[in-house]
């Protein structure tokens, strides 16, 4: 897996470890927050704690009915939260693999889900077109905020401190700003496949179904660059920035990994990575480290 | 027989009655009939109608059938009143036998027990006791209890309707909340159940006999069967099955039916329709037998089946559908639940599965087969893990990451080739099967004198070409003009030869040939005309003109009479229609194209655009596929050429290798192209679509996001020129207070009024408003407003336009519907001690015409709620609202109102003041420190002017009165006098109308006594006359 441009010394494009154990298709796989750990969690019902870096799988969570499409653990890696085809979102116990809490609501498959900051909230993005939050510290599995302006399939959501960040196939990246009240809609054209937000959370980054990602300026709104020479057209696929926000990464629907340059939009790298479509790029919050998972059923860690 | 009647022949009537034929009755009758007997000669009867009345008058009460009855036997010989009642009589000859007792009968057990419970008594007994005390009893022992209509002797107390207390209508009920309930009493609620049992006969019943489907009549004869089944032992232990049981019955009609020709499960139709449709069944089955290659799909075999696949199917479809639907027991085969049907929503699939079935009986499966239908038909669930017993099978089940392969896996099967080549095997043995069952004892021949002969269709050469091409044009004699111009000649000298020659050649160019052999005709009577004759003087002149006004003719008409709708459309730059271009002016072609102008509109227009002037890069957007780029500018060529569109006969040809799928498809892309090239050709920027977009489609089959956003692109991306993507918007968003808390924020909406819905247009805005407007009287009149005011001075984009101008527009007209809160009823209609209440209150009562002034008090309502609106919506933008500025119409109303509504006016005033009280009560930003009092004055004051203002206010409070005691005394004292002059009105006017009463009638019977006069006078005349 050469890399192809000098830029590879600082990109993850030397695998180092093959996570196997799931079943079938690996949808999502993340790094929790300091990046010593992985979740990920596929089309066989479970979800899998790795130690990414010695290759070690740690623990399967096993409740969900159907796939399992996004995971997410809470900032004291204390607790889980995982949607997917059940419509429910579950909300695990990470050390004793229980779950806590199923919080229904969504009417069709939920795409993505997040905990906030204070790992208080958990919203969802889903299938039926609707963004909810709910509330981890009540008994009620109710919505405590139900956000219906999608005009079709929220693909993915993002939060921050203040902020719901949610991309949806309706060509919308829609931020609802809480301390402001206010909607912000960019309209991109383009189906929504996954957003991602750079380090500095000033820019979020688009992936399209038109096989670009498109890179736009949070306050503004602008346009700042376009990253071309990938597929992605019919998966949900994964996009993200490097830790040190210098390039940008995303797989492919052909298996490959692309690396542009995040300024130019030049492709600083590109490499097969795995048989099948990329389903799930991570990278490391400090580390020159990225995961990714595939439809092949493999995870494999990237080290420089 | 225990009892009699005080009268016997009383007895006799009874028994003639209608209810008569009870046993009950025959026992105590029947030792009568030797009285009946002496009694019916008696002449008394005759006219007994009366006697039964007076002395009977329940009976009374009978139907008057009793009378014919009755007299008949009157007339008749001393026998016939027994032949009358005979019939009765016969029924109780049975039981004449209780009565004559010879030994002492064994009686059952519990007859004996339910008689001792009744304490039977002897008819002999029973008949020396006192009337009262004799008690009826039925055959069962009970005590009977006579109905009205059946004699009725020991009914009630004494026979009467009554107690020993006294008799209580039952009917009456005094209670106010009980009102008495009109009760509906028939002739049932007087008859017991003896005598129902004894009407039982009467009532109605379904009767077999028009049962013309048979389904009661299957089901009682089912029943009947099943009751003799469990009656007899039968051969077959245990119940037998319905359908062996089961008898034949048929209705009549049904049996009619049958006769005439009919068979169940037929339609009732004329049989030569279906006879012809027969007919061409079977001519379709020859057609078929004879066009027999493999390539034609397999649909002949569904027609042999009986179900019809063809064109006319929907013929015989609607024949079918006329028929009454035949029951067929389908056995269960699937798995699926009982009821479901899988191909609901896609029927197609339903013939492929029927094919695979078939294929998958008869074992003749082929490799490929056996992947294709393992994988199509359990869809490759993603490997590795299962699905639960209780979950269904779900799309997100199926492995959308399978490679491309099965794609094409699936495809192939598909094919129609080998589709036919699976079920043509599958033909011959079905087809073998049914000969061979088709006549038992029968073998079929090896070889058979009969043969089939085939005729394949012909061939067509192949430089044939289905277009006519007519060997000349058709205006080719028009052109013969243009060809050959005529030498030049001199006009004659004559100038009226002339102008006849100009003129008669301008006619013949405009109307034809016909004309000039109309001249010549006449040329011949006429010497006018001789110039028409070639070699006459003047003819060559007549040519040479001639030919001129042909060219002239022609010259103009070519445009007028050439302007078609294909003319006009290059002229307006609309795509030329399929149809039209082929130059076929047929007829029904023209009804087609009409057709299909009506369903293409949409695309017709597009720019006239050249090919020739594109750039070549611009074209050339497919180069690595050659063959691609071939048909793309194939594609431009008859886009801009207007030829025939893709379904034309050449990009056919080119694109016959590909499915029909991936034709369209690309001819989505193509047209993207050309449209981006058009695009291009204004911007010079020039970017070609993703050009492996086919490549990828067809690897990895459809797209799995499909969204209404993605089709759209094609054509969005195109007008990125346009629309610049990306474009931010804004709008309001409330967070959950929850929510904030959760993200340890401050709700941005804290204490403000809940969310006002994102109005979508203009008419949601309008209709909203009044929403805030309620709100606004609810909780304070300020903020809410402010409120969206701030908002829409923020900048929130759609609420913005709206509310300032629309909520002033809308508010005057809107409030009728508004929930109008309780403090402001109160104010308006509680008893305050406001001397303007002491003013307005009472007169308000006192209006003589209660609608009006209900009328106006909505007006005034609506009004006020306006201007308190208004005013506070002024104090909210920091004008100084004049407090009589108000919308125009309703002042103008208050002005025009009569004397009697000036009422209305003072309380609307007094409203308006009471609700500036409300709200300083209620407002809390307002914080008013304001004293109540000076309020008042201040609003007092306010209303005056505004009172003086009003032209025809009377002039007792348009004088200004300062002190609100001597308002309050002034305007209690008109009160008081209004009141009083009032009371003393209707009193003069009571005694007025009293008084005319009177004498009304006074004068009324004075005259009637005079009639009377008349009257007697009149007769006493007459008697005087007579």
């Amino acid at each position: 897996m050469a890399g192809q441009s000098s830029g590879s010394e600082e990109l993850a494009v030397n695998e180092s470890e093959v996570l196997k154990g799931h079943e079938g298709a690996v949808l999502a796989v993340r790094f929790n927050r300091d990046g010593n750990y992985c979740l990920s969690c596929g089309k066989d019902r479970t979800l899998r704690l790795w130690n990414p870096h010695r290759g070690i799988h740690i623990k399967t969570y096993k409740s969900h009915g159907r796939e399992v499409r996004d995971v997410h653990v809470t900032t004291d890696n204390s607790k889980l939260v995982s949607c997917g085809g059940d419509r429910q979102v579950f909300y695990w116990d990470v050390t004793s693999g229980r779950v806590i809490r199923k919080f229904r609501g969504h009417d069709s498959e939920v795409n993505s889900v997040k905990f906030n900051e204070y790992n208080a909230v958990v919203v969802s993005a889903g299938y039926d077109r609707s963004v909810r939050a709910f509330d981890c510290r009540s008994q009620s599995t109710e919505p405590i905020q139900i956000i219906d302006t999608f005009q079709d399939s929220v693909m993915s959501v993002y939060l921050t401190k203040t902020e719901i960040i949610a991309g949806s196939v309706d060509g919308t990246v829609r931020t609802f700003d809480i301390r402001m009240g206010r909607e912000l809609v960019d309209q991109l054209g383009h189906p929504v496949n996954c957003i991602s937000l750079s380090n500095d959370a000033n820019c979020v980054l688009a992936s399209c179904l038109d096989s670009t990602l498109r890179l736009l300026d949070r306050s503004t709104g602008e346009l700042l660059q376009e990253y071309k020479g990938h597929k992605c057209k019919s998966y949900k696929m994964d996009c993200c920035l490097t830790n040190t926000d210098a390039h940008v990464v995303s797989g492919s629907e052909d298996g490959f990994i692309y690396f542009w340059d995040l300024v130019d939009a030049s492709i600083v790298s590109s490499f097969r990575a795995h048989s099948s479509v990329v389903t799930s790029v991570s990278y490391h919050p400090k580390d020159v480290c990225m995961l990714t998972s595939s439809v092949d059923g493999t995870i494999k860690v990237w080290r420089k | 027989m225990h009892q009699f009647g005080p009268d016997p022949w009383i007895c006799g009537l009874v028994w003639a009655g209608p209810y008569s034929t009870q046993k009950s009755e025959t026992r105590f009758v029947r030792p009568n009939l030797s009285c009946t007997h002496t009694r019916y000669p008696y002449p008394k009867p005759v006219s007994s109608g009366r006697t039964i009345n007076k002395s009977f008058p329940v009976v009374s009460s009978l139907p008057c059938r009793l009378q014919p009855c009755f007299d008949f036997p009157l007339f008749a010989p001393v026998a016939s009143p027994l032949y009358c009642i005979s019939p009765p009589l016969s029924m109780a000859d049975v039981d004449e036998e209780d009565y004559v007792y010879f030994g002492t009968p064994i009686e059952r057990e519990e007859e004996i027990s339910s008689r001792k419970r009744k304490a039977i008594a002897e008819p002999g007994t029973l008949r020396s006791l006192p009337p009262w005390k004799q008690e009826v009893t039925d055959e069962e022992g009970r005590r009977r209890f006579h109905g009205a209509f059946t004699g009725g002797y020991s009914a009630g107390y004494y026979n009467t309707v009554g107690s020993k207390e006294g008799w209580t209508p039952q009917t009456f009920t005094s209670s106010r909340k009980n009102r008495t309930e009109v009760k509906k009493q028939n002739v049932y609620n007087f008859l017991d159940e003896d005598d129902l049992k004894d009407i039982g006969g009467n009532t109605l019943e379904t009767s077999m006999q028009y049962d013309t489907f048979g389904f009661t009549a299957a089901e009682f004869a089912r029943k009947k069967a099943e009751e003799e089944q469990k009656k007899r032992p039968s051969a077959i232990p245990g119940p037998a099955p319905d359908e062996i049981v089961l008898p034949a019955s048929s209705s009549i009609g049904m049996r009619l039916l049958m006769k005439m020709g009919w068979r169940q499960g037929h339609s009732i139709k004329d049989s030569n329709a279906e006879s012809l449709s027969e007919i061409r069944r079977e001519a379709r089955k020859a057609f078929m037998a004879l066009s027999g290659n493999k390539a034609e799909p397999d649909l002949s075999e569904k027609d042999a089946d009986g179900t019809d696949v063809f064109p006319d199917m929907s013929i015989d479809a609607l024949r079918n559908s006329e028929n009454t639907p035949v029951y067929v027991l389908n056995p269960k085969q699937d798995m699926y639940g009982l009821g479901y049907d899988p191909f609901k929503h896609a029927p197609e699939f339903r013939d492929s599965k029927r094919l695979r079935e078939s294929k998958s009986r008869e074992k003749n499966r082929s490799k490929v087969h056996m992947g294709s239908l393992l994988s199509s038909n359990s869809k490759k669930y993603a490997p590795g893990f299962g699905i639960g017993a209780l979950e269904e099978l779900d799309v997100e089940d199926e492995d959308i990451y399978a490679s491309g392969f099965d794609y094409e896996q699936t495809e192939v099967e598909l094919e129609p080739s080998k589709a036919v080549s699976s079920s043509s095997g599958d033909r011959m043995l079905r087809l073998e099967h049914k000969k061979q069952g088709s006549l038992l004892g029968f073998k079929l021949a090896s070889d058979s004198d009969y043969k089939l002969e085939r005729f394949y269709p012909p061939a067509i050469p192949s430089n044939f070409r289905p277009i006519h091409k007519f060997a000349a044009p058709l205006d080719q004699t028009l052109k013969n003009y243009n060809s050959a111009p005529p030498p030049d000649a001199q006009p004659p000298e004559d100038p009226n030869l002339r102008l006849l020659i100009e003129g008669s050649a301008a006619m013949v160019a405009r109307c034809g040939k016909s004309i000039e052999d109309l001249y010549m005709e006449k040329s011949k009577t006429n010497p006018l005309f001789l110039f028409l004759k070639s070699g006459a003087e003047g003819h060559d002149y007549y040519v040479r003109k001639l030919w001129e006004n042909k060219q002239k003719f022609v010259d103009n008409m070519k445009p007028a009479e050439k302007l078609t709708a294909e003319n006009r459309g290059r002229i307006l730059g609309e795509r030329p229609l399929a149809s039209t271009t082929s130059g076929v002016n047929d007829v029904s072609v023209k009804a087609r194209e009409v057709i299909n102008t009506e369903s293409s509109h949409g695309d017709t227009f597009t720019k006239p655009i050249s090919l020739a002037d594109l750039p070549d890069s611009a074209i050339k957007q497919f180069k690595h596929d050659p063959a691609k780029q071939e048909r793309f500018e194939q594609f431009l060529k008859e886009k801009y050429q207007g030829g025939l569109r893709a379904s034309g006969t050449i990009s056919r040809t080119i694109t016959s290798t590909m499915s029909e799928a991936d034709r369209a498809r690309e001819r989505l892309d193509f047209e993207a192209a050309a449209e981006a090239i058009e695009k291009g050709k204004r911007t010079i920027q020039i970017s070609a679509p993703s050009t492996d977009h086919t490549k990828d489609l067809l690897g990895f089959g459809e797209d799995r996001f499909v969204s209404s956003t993605f089709i759209e692109n094609s054509e969005t991306k195109m007008e990125e020129t346009k629309v610049v993507y990306p474009r931010r918007e804004q709008f309001e968003w409330r967070p959950s207070p929850i929510l904030c808390k959760r993200f340890d924020l401050i709700d941005p909406y804290m204490g403000k009024p809940p969310p006002v819905p994102r109005p979508r247009s203009k008419m949601d805005s309008l209709i909203f408003l009044p929403e805030i407007f309620k709100s606004s009287n609810k909780e304070d009149a300020k903020s809410p407003v402010g409120n969206s005011l701030e908002a829409s001075k923020s900048g929130l984009k759609e609420v913005e336009a709206e509310p300032s101008a629309s909520e002033a527009d809308v508010a005057p007209t809107s409030p009728k519907n508004v929930e109008r809160p309780v403090d402001l009823y109160k104010a308006i209609f509680s008893d305050d001690s406001d001397d303007e209440e002491a003013d307005a209150g009472p007169s308000l009562n006192q209006e003589p015409n209660p609608v009006k002034s209900s009328e106006g008090a909505n007006k005034t309502l609506n009004r006020l709620v306006a201007g308190d609106f208004l005013e506070s919506l002024g104090k909210e933008l920091g004008l100084e609202v004049p407090p009589d500025s108000r919308p125009g119409p309703s002042l103008n109303a208050t002005i025009s109102l009569p004397e009697e509504h000036k009422s209305f006016k003072g309380g609307d005033d007094r409203d308006n003041m009471s609700l500036t009280k409300v709200k300083e009560k209620e407002s809390k930003d307002y914080g008013s420190t304001l004293d109540s009092s000076r309020e008042k004055k201040r609003s007092h004051s306010k209303h005056h002017r505004r009172r003086s203002r009003t032209p025809d206010s009377d002039p007792d409070s348009g004088s200004d009165s300062d002190s609100h005691r001597q308002h309050r005394s002034r305007s209690k004292k008109r009160r008081d006098r209004r009141d009083r002059s009032r009371s003393q009105d209707s009193e003069s006017n009571d005694e007025a109308y009293t008084n005319r009463k009177e004498r009304r009638k006074k004068h009324r019977s004075r005259h009637r006594e005079h009639k009377k006069k008349d009257y007697g006078e009149k007769n006493s005349d007459k008697k005087r006359r007579s």
